[in-house]
């Protein structure tokens, strides 16, 4: 936290005064100055540092211990985890499918989330209904959610082979989950369904930030639905699906209870994702040491989706 | 009783947060000081289990004045991530019921045996059990119960497909399983998902003169007889004689369609009675055999033990209220009443006679004297139970079961 | 304009009855007795109609506690979320500094840890402060761990609100803070709203930590309590369904009432 104080003060002696703003100040004003910013961020800085910087170090440690089954601490395992896991017959496979995983339930996401947004923006009756039944997924937890849809993809009672096997659409039941396609894609189209909540309502809190002048302009113009659509309301929508975007990515990519609650990674590690690989590495193969390196790979990998997402998206042009 | 200052604080700031419930400053640092408080964490067999403890609790707690016991219950899905939790950080429970003990012993975290029951209850032990509670020659666990596995056959479906006798080979469980399927059911339920694949793999490999150790002790998972095994769990599969998708079925799956008269044989222990079949169909009309081998000479049966551990904690300073509350289980009609109320088997002498009069718990507890177990004391075993419940299934999906079963092998080497 | 609007409306309701459909099953697994429940093929609907279900589940278990315990926790983390990321987010927003640039990438940094992969992190930090198994534990975590999102949310409501509408409130004698209060939080409001729920949604959901936090009784969230319906040796879905519809229910009540603000015209008018 010092650091950050340190940071605020050389900042406010190094920037010039903004323009329209008092007269140069003083030293006292000058001191009070470069403490602001730590008045104002300290309790975010605080929290942030307790609670989340603190397991990271205890994590990156981790990684590089060798720790027993049991728990104790035998020494130092250097870089050997990370050798381990990367030589890891599963390590691979897992990696490609979660960027899979995450590229297409937030690509499906967005799209099908912008098409939302604009219905639940258009007038039309019982739209506060349908507003309301698109919030129920966001309002159930996830977990509960994952749940009802595993019973209903039951391979003996559940609905979906039933409505399909009435509709002749298949001749025998589908064990669903057992296969690992089969239950990939619709663990994905589960995290698809619970994030469409969240997502399509801030782009539609981004379209009613939309002034409706715009558009009106727009139809004097002469301008057609697609092309307004195209060229006003999607450019002015940037910022909300840049943070749909952002928030999806992370989320999809940490997401544990779908697959946890629907098939658990198996059969093998056929539909693990990084996050629930790391969790059975802890946990099932009693390797902490090698999870923990599994968690910090997993950090890095976020990170480079992520900084890869900004520069496509040009991200510094929105915070400066 | 005086509050510490510590729960003051706690209690003031937890009412601070508009947090009402919480009254943690007072409990935990009640009890510390004596040694006399202490945690007890129980797996979870049914709903009748945290009842049982609750009433053993009181009376343990009027019997002794000044003595507590926290329980907190915990169900068999999370035991493992729990009691993994627990040790890493430290927080280890006073007594904890689990089914390994091994790499605590090795890692000097448990009292032996000795340390923490009377001499009586120690001798009361079955012989069977107590090898399987020790690490390099000295008792550490207690025995807690005890299961074996048996063949469990439906005689309607028997009689529809014309089959007089439970079968003794490999070679006729998949001539009746075919004979099953033909009259419109499923031949044998296999549960080869993550939930227990370990047993059900044991219990035929073992019939197979295979196992998990070679005869020094060194792991032999990848060994021939093994392989076999799962080509034959394989085979009957990929024929088409067993439920769809053995790899993500858990037992509690096949015993229930056992239970609905759908499939034909399936390998259940004590609990299969009480737990499925009564819940679903008391007139279901079943047969109970040993376990099939490839040879048909000798049928080995699995045994299956889960223990009690006590943590030393606090420089020793829990030893007498972990003896106490221990011997105070161990009391004939405490054991008796926990066997006959979650349909386990005996672990003590004492409680044996009681379940032997039950003609459906005589045959397994016959069935234990000759039973095999898993090398619940070798400190690697949760490591090596935990890769063949991930991965052995696959062997009967997509994979090879040699290359499965090499894995498998790799990972039990490297964890010692 | 008239069959644009029939075909939004066939759209719309057929968007609510897919959305709609999953939790209209949990309502009838939760009405089945629990032999129908692994009937093959599974029915539509229950052939006996077992309200006694939710009454058993109701008196049976620990609903209600674990109900409180999450709603206390949501609730808090929610609080103490807000109170650190508003002014935060208002400062980033309207101040450049140095520091700032880090400052933001340390929230986005914060955003990509999952508590999953630090659990153990977390548990081991819990014992070195003395407060495994309790609710402030559950609090701290929650709300460190959705603040980021919460900065960015209000970092970028606040960043779009023109800083001349502000200074207009404070040219007319408002002071600095009437103005933040009076003028920028309820054009925001969309944002905070946002933000909220967001939090309170995620605190409600978490799973891995308070598993591994929370032991007694009194402290467990739905999500820990729920799954112990489907257990080693027997799965009462039906109860477990009940449950979930019983702590689904007053969320979707709560988001009802707010939805107008979630989306209210509140920043329409104002912005221009």
């Amino acid at each position: 936290m010092s650091e950050a104080g340190t940071q605020g003060a050389e900042a406010a002696a190094a920037s010039a005064p903004r323009p329209g703003t008092a007269p140069r100040p003083g030293p006292a004003r000058r001191l009070g100055r470069a403490l602001a910013p730590l008045l104002w961020l300290g309790p975010s800085i605080a929290l942030i540092g307790l609670v989340v910087l603190w397991p990271v170090v205890e994590m990156v440690r981790t990684s590089l211990l060798r720790i027993s089954s049991s728990g104790a601490t035998l020494g130092s395992a250097g870089a050997g985890k990370y050798t381990d896991l990367f030589a890891d017959e599963d390590f691979w496979p897992v990696v490609l499918r979660t960027l899979g995983w995450v590229a297409g339930v937030v690509v499906v996401t967005v799209l099908l989330s912008l098409a939302l947004g604009q219905l639940l923006n258009a007038r039309f009756p019982g739209r506060r209904v349908v507003r309301w039944a698109v919030i129920v997924p966001w309002a159930a937890s996830v977990l509960m959610t994952s749940l009802i849809w595993r019973w209903m993809l039951d391979n003996d009672s559940g609905l979906v082979n039933r409505v399909l096997l009435d509709l002749g659409v298949l001749d025998e039941p589908v064990n669903w989950l057992a296969h690992p396609t089969q239950a990939m894609l619709w663990m994905m189209w589960v995290a698809v369904f619970v994030s469409l909540p969240f997502t399509s309502f801030v782009i539609l809190a981004g379209l009613q930030t939309v002034p409706g002048e715009v558009y009106e302009a727009a139809r004097v113009d002469g301008a057609g639905t697609l092309r307004t659509y195209f060229t006003i309301t999607l450019p002015l929508l940037r910022p909300a699906v840049l943070i749909a975007s952002i928030i999806n990515i992370i989320n999809v990519f940490n997401s544990f209870p779908i697959i946890w609650a629907m098939t658990g990674g198996g059969p093998g590690h056929a539909t693990d994702t990084t996050t629930t690989f790391m969790y059975k590495l802890a946990f099932a193969d009693q390797d902490v040491g090698m999870s923990a390196a599994m968690a910090v790979v997993n950090f890095a990998l976020i990170l480079v989706l992520v900084l890869l997402y900004l520069r496509a998206s040009r991200w510094r042009e929105e915070t400066r | 009783m005086k509050r510490h200052l510590t729960g003051v604080i706690a209690a003031g700031l937890t009412v601070a947060l508009g947090v009402s419930a919480c009254g943690k400053g007072s409990s935990s640092s009640d009890g510390d000081g004596g040694g006399k408080t202490i945690k007890f964490v129980a797996a979870i067999y049914d709903d009748n289990t945290q009842g049982y403890w609750d009433q053993l609790i009181k009376d343990f707690e009027a019997k002794n004045p000044g003595y507590k016991v926290q329980l907190e219950m915990v169900d068999w899905t999370v035991m493992d991530g729990k009691v993994k939790t627990y040790v890493q950080t430290k927080q280890v429970p006073d007594v904890l019921n689990y089914n390994s003990f091994s790499d605590y012993a090795r890692d000097g975290l448990i009292y032996k045996a000795s340390e923490v029951v009377s001499p009586e209850v120690l001798g009361d032990f079955t012989p069977t059990f107590v090898e399987q509670a020790k690490y390099q020659g000295e008792q550490y666990a207690l025995p807690f119960i005890s299961s074996a596995r048996l063949l469990f056959y439906n005689k309607d479906l028997f009689k529809k497909a014309g089959i007089t006798d439970a079968p003794k080979t490999w070679d006729e469980v998949k001539a009746d399983a075919q004979k099953i399927k033909g009259s419109g059911a499923i031949g044998y339920g296999l549960p080869l998902g993550p939930e227990e694949a370990q047993a059900e793999f044991y219990s035929w490999a073992m019939n197979n003169g295979g196992g998990w150790v070679d005869a020094s002790g060194k792991w032999a998972i990848n060994q021939q007889a093994n392989v076999d095994t799962l080509n034959y769990l394989r085979d009957l599969t990929k024929s088409g004689l067993t439920q769809p998708n053995p790899e993500t079925t858990d037992r509690k799956k096949v015993f229930n369609q056992f239970a609905q008269g759908r499939i034909g044989m399936a390998i259940g222990g004590p609990f299969t009675r009480a737990g499925f079949i009564d819940k679903v169909n008391k007139d279901l009309q079943y047969g109970i055999a040993p376990l099939p081998s490839k040879s048909g000479s000798e049928h080995n049966t699995l045994g299956v033990m889960d223990v009690l551990a006590a943590f030393k904690k606090d420089g020793g300073k829990n030893k007498e209220a972990v003896k106490k509350f221990l011997d105070f289980y161990y009391q004939k009609e405490n054991t008796a009443k926990f066997l006959k109320l979650e349909n386990f088997l005996p672990v003590t002498k004492s409680a044996g006679d009681a379940l032997s009069a039950d003609p459906y718990f005589k045959q397994f507890v016959d069935a234990l004297p000759a039973s095999k177990f898993a090398p619940t004391t070798n400190p690697a075993w949760t490591a090596v139970a935990g890769a063949v419940k991930q991965d052995l299934g696959s062997a009967v999906a997509g994979q090879e079961p040699k290359k499965v079963l090499d894995k498998i092998q790799q990972t039990a080497e490297k964890s010692g | 304009m008239r069959p644009r609007t029939i075909v939004l409306t066939g759209v719309g309701w057929l968007v609510a009855l897919i959305f709609l459909m999953p939790y209209a099953q949990m309502l009838l697994t939760a009405l089945k007795p629990e032999p129908e429940l692994t009937r093959s093929p599974g029915g539509y609907v229950p052939q006996h109609w077992k309200f006694g279900n939710f009454v058993d589940v109701w008196s049976q278990s620990d609903i209600w506690q674990s109900i409180q315990v999450s709603l206390i926790v949501s609730a808090v983390a929610t609080l103490v979320t807000l109170v650190c990321a508003l002014p935060a987010a208002y400062y980033t927003a309207r101040n450049r500094f140095r520091g700032r640039g880090a400052f933001l990438l340390l929230v986005l940094v914060t955003q990509m840890f999952a508590p999953t992969a630090l659990v153990v992190g977390i548990f081991r930090e819990m014992v070195a402060l003395n407060l495994t198994d309790t609710l402030l534990a559950l609090i701290l975590v929650n709300s460190a761990f959705n603040l980021p999102f919460c900065v960015w949310i209000l970092h970028g409501y606040f960043a779009s609100i023109p800083r001349e509408l502000e200074e207009a409130a404070f040219l007319d004698g408002a002071g600095r803070l009437g103005a933040l209060t009076r003028v920028t939080l309820p054009i925001s409001m969309p944002g905070v709203v946002t933000a909220v729920v967001y939090t309170f949604i995620s605190a409600w959901n978490e799973y891995i930590v308070a598993l591994t936090i929370s032991s007694s009784p009194n402290r467990k969230p739905l999500t820990v309590a729920i799954p112990s319906f489907v257990t080693l040796y027997q799965e009462h879905w039906q109860f477990l369904f009940a449950t979930s519809l019983i702590a689904i229910v007053p969320v979707v009540i709560l988001f009802v009432f707010i939805e107008r603000y979630l989306v209210g015209g509140l920043t329409a008018g104002s912005v221009k």
